[in-house]
C-alpha cells in the first residue's frame, strides 16, 4: 500500500498494517515517545495495535522528547 | 514484574556502541546531523533525535525512561531541581488571571515560589488545611488550574487522603499535582491514586546519597488534557493528543526557562534508583524506632511520626503507604534554645537543610527553610520555635538512639 507518512509518499509492501508495526517497519526510534496523527486525527497510543491503516492513509509522527517507558518488563 | 526489578533493569539497556553496562554521560552540548533536513526534522518533531542539551539529552532522557517505567507513567520530564519540576509543571497548567489551590503544609521554597514569583505573574492562591478534603473542595473557582500538594506534609508530617482529593479534582476536571519527594514511587502507587501529575526532588531519596540536586515531572496518563483547563494545552492537544501536557512542560516552559537536568547529574542520580527499595525500607524502618524511640523519652514533648498509631493521620498514611511511613520524624523539646541544643550537640546527624541522604540530618525548619514566615504561619506548617526536623538516615539504630540521647540529656524542659 502507499501511505504519506511525515508528507512524504511511501510503498509499504504489505496489505494488512497496524500503526504498530508501522512503527516497527519504519524503525521509528523511542515508539513510546510519539505521538500519531491519523488522516488529520490525534490517535491515542491504546489504539496503535488495533489501528490498520489502508492505501492512501497520511500518517504523521510527533515526538514531544522525554523518557517514556520504553518497554514493559 | 515487581518494583524493585524493575528500579534495576527497567529501561536500562547497555550502552549499544560499547557494552557498557551503565548509561554513559554523554556530556556534548549540541548533536550533529548528515543533513539539513534531517535536523529541520528533529526540531519539529517529526524525527526522535536530539538536538541541544538544553532540550533534551541522551543521558538525562535515560533517567526519564527509569523513572517514567517505576511510577507507571505516560511520560518524564527531569528538570534543575525539585523546585524546577515543581514552577515547570504549574507553569505549564497556569496562566495570568489563573488560580492554584494548594495544601498549607508545604516546603518551603514552594511556599516562596507561589508569594514571590507566581503571584507576581498574576497567579492567584487559596491555601487550604492540607488534610480537609472538603476544604479543596470549597476552595475551587472557575479559574481553579491546579490543585498542588505534598505526600507527606513536612516539616508537620500531616498526611493528605491522595485518593479522596484526587476524586474531588477529577470531579471538577481539575488537574492534581503532588509531590512525592518524601515517599518516593516505591512507596506511593500515584497512578492508582488518581494523581494527574507526580513531581519529586530526585536529590533526597531517588539519589540518596547527598550528592546531587535535581527534579522530575511525570504524567501518570490519568488526565484527558484534550478536555483541559489550560487553553494552551487544549490547543497543544488537537497536534499531540494526550502528550500535551508533556509537549508543552518540555518544548514550552523547560527549553525556554532553561530549567534543565544536566547530563552528569542525571547519571548519578540514576544510580540511585537500583538501591532505592532497599534504602526506603531501612529509612522506614529506623525512622519508626526512632520515633518510638522518642515518644518515651522525657525531654521530648512532641513527635510528629505517620507510623505512630497516636498520629492523626496514621491510618491514611498506613493504607497509602503500604504500612511504611517514610524517614522524616519532628520532635518537639520546649524551646528555640533546646531546640539549638540538641541540634548542635548531635555527633552523627549532621546540620543541614536536605532530606533522604543516607546520613541522618538535622535541621531547626523555624529559622532556616521558614525564616520569613511570622510565628504563627511557621506554627501552622509544623515549623514550631522548638521544633526540630530529623531526616533519618541508614545507620544502625543504636547508634542514632545513643546520639540524639546524648544530646537531649543536655536540655532543661
Amino acid at each position: 500500500m502507499q501511505l504519506s507518512i511525515n508528507g512524504e509518499k511511501k510503498i509499504i509492501d504489505q496489505d494488512q498494517l497496524t500503526v504498530t508495526q508501522l512503527l516497527a517497519i519504519q524503525q521509528v526510534k523511542m515508539p513510546e515517545m510519539v505521538t500519531v496523527e491519523y488522516n488529520g486525527d490525534i490517535i491515542d497510543r491504546a489504539t496503535f495495535d488495533t489501528t490498520s491503516l489502508k492505501d492512501g492513509d497520511e500518517i504523521e509522527f510527533l515526538y514531544f522528547m522525554g523518557g517514556g517507558s520504553r518497554h514493559e518488563i | 514484574m515487581k518494583f524493585e526489578t524493575k528500579a534495576i533493569h527497567g529501561n536500562c539497556e547497555p550502552d549499544p556502541v560499547t557494552g557498557a553496562t551503565t548509561y554513559p554521560i554523554y556530556q556534548s552540548a549540541s548533536f550533529e546531523y548528515d543533513s539539513a533536513q534531517e535536523h529541520s526534522d528533529v526540531f519539529f518533531g517529526r524525527k526522535f533525535g536530539h538536538q541541544y542539551s538544553r532540550v533534551t539529552n541522551p543521558t538525562v532522557t535515560a533517567f526519564e525512561s527509569r523513572i517514567n517505567l517505576i511510577t507507571n507513567g505516560l511520560g518524564t520530564i527531569c528538570t534543575a531541581s525539585g523546585m524546577a519540576a515543581v514552577s515547570t509543571a504549574l507553569m505549564a497548567l497556569t496562566g495570568t488571571g489563573d488560580h492554584i489551590i494548594t495544601a498549607r503544609t508545604l516546603f518551603g521554597g514552594t511556599h516562596y515560589l507561589f508569594r514571590h514569583v507566581f503571584e507576581n505573574f498574576g497567579v492567584e492562591f487559596s491555601i487550604v488545611n492540607s488534610t480537609d478534603v472538603s476544604a479543596y473542595e470549597a476552595a475551587i473557582k472557575p479559574n481553579t488550574k491546579a490543585i498542588f500538594l505534598e505526600t507527606i506534609g513536612n516539616p508537620k508530617l500531616d498526611v493528605p487522603n491522595i485518593s479522596a482529593i484526587s476524586k474531588v479534582a477529577k470531579a471538577h476536571n481539575i488537574p492534581i499535582v503532588v509531590d512525592a519527594t518524601t515517599v518516593t514511587p516505591y512507596l506511593l502507587d500515584a497512578k492508582d491514586h488518581g494523581i494527574t501529575l507526580l513531581v519529586m526532588s530526585t536529590t533526597k531519596y531517588l539519589c540518596g546519597s547527598g550528592t546531587t540536586v535535581g527534579g522530575s515531572i511525570t504524567d501518570l496518563g490519568n488526565y484527558d488534557w484534550r478536555n483541559a483547563k489550560s487553553d494552551k494545552i487544549k490547543e497543544l492537544s488537537k497536534k499531540q493528543g494526550e502528550m500535551a501536557f508533556l509537549g508543552r512542560a518540555r518544548r514550552q516552559i523547560q527549553s525556554n526557562t532553561g530549567s534543565i537536568m544536566a547530563p552528569m547529574n542525571a547519571f548519578i542520580a540514576s544510580l540511585g534508583l537500583d538501591t532505592l527499595s532497599l534504602r526506603m525500607e531501612k529509612h522506614c524502618q529506623n525512622a519508626l524506632e526512632l520515633a518510638q524511640f522518642f515518644q518515651n523519652h522525657p525531654k521530648v514533648t512532641a513527635v510528629a511520626y505517620p507510623g505512630l498509631i497516636s498520629h492523626p493521620d496514621h491510618e491514611v498514611a498506613k493504607s497509602q503507604f503500604g504500612n511504611r511511613f517514610g524517614g522524616l520524624i519532628t520532635i518537639r523539646v520546649g524551646s528555640k534554645a533546646n531546640a539549638y541544643h540538641v541540634i548542635d550537640h548531635t555527633k552523627l546527624a549532621r546540620t543541614l537543610v536536605n532530606i533522604g541522604d543516607t546520613k541522618t540530618l538535622v535541621a531547626h525548619p523555624q529559622s532556616t527553610i521558614y525564616r520569613d514566615f511570622s510565628i504563627e504561619e511557621a506554627g501552622e506548617v509544623g515549623a514550631h520555635e522548638d521544633a526540630i526536623r530529623i531526616s533519618v538516615g541508614l545507620e544502625h539504630i543504636d547508634d542514632l538512639k545513643a546520639d540524639f540521647d546524648a544530646a537531649l540529656q543536655g536540655i532543661t524542659l
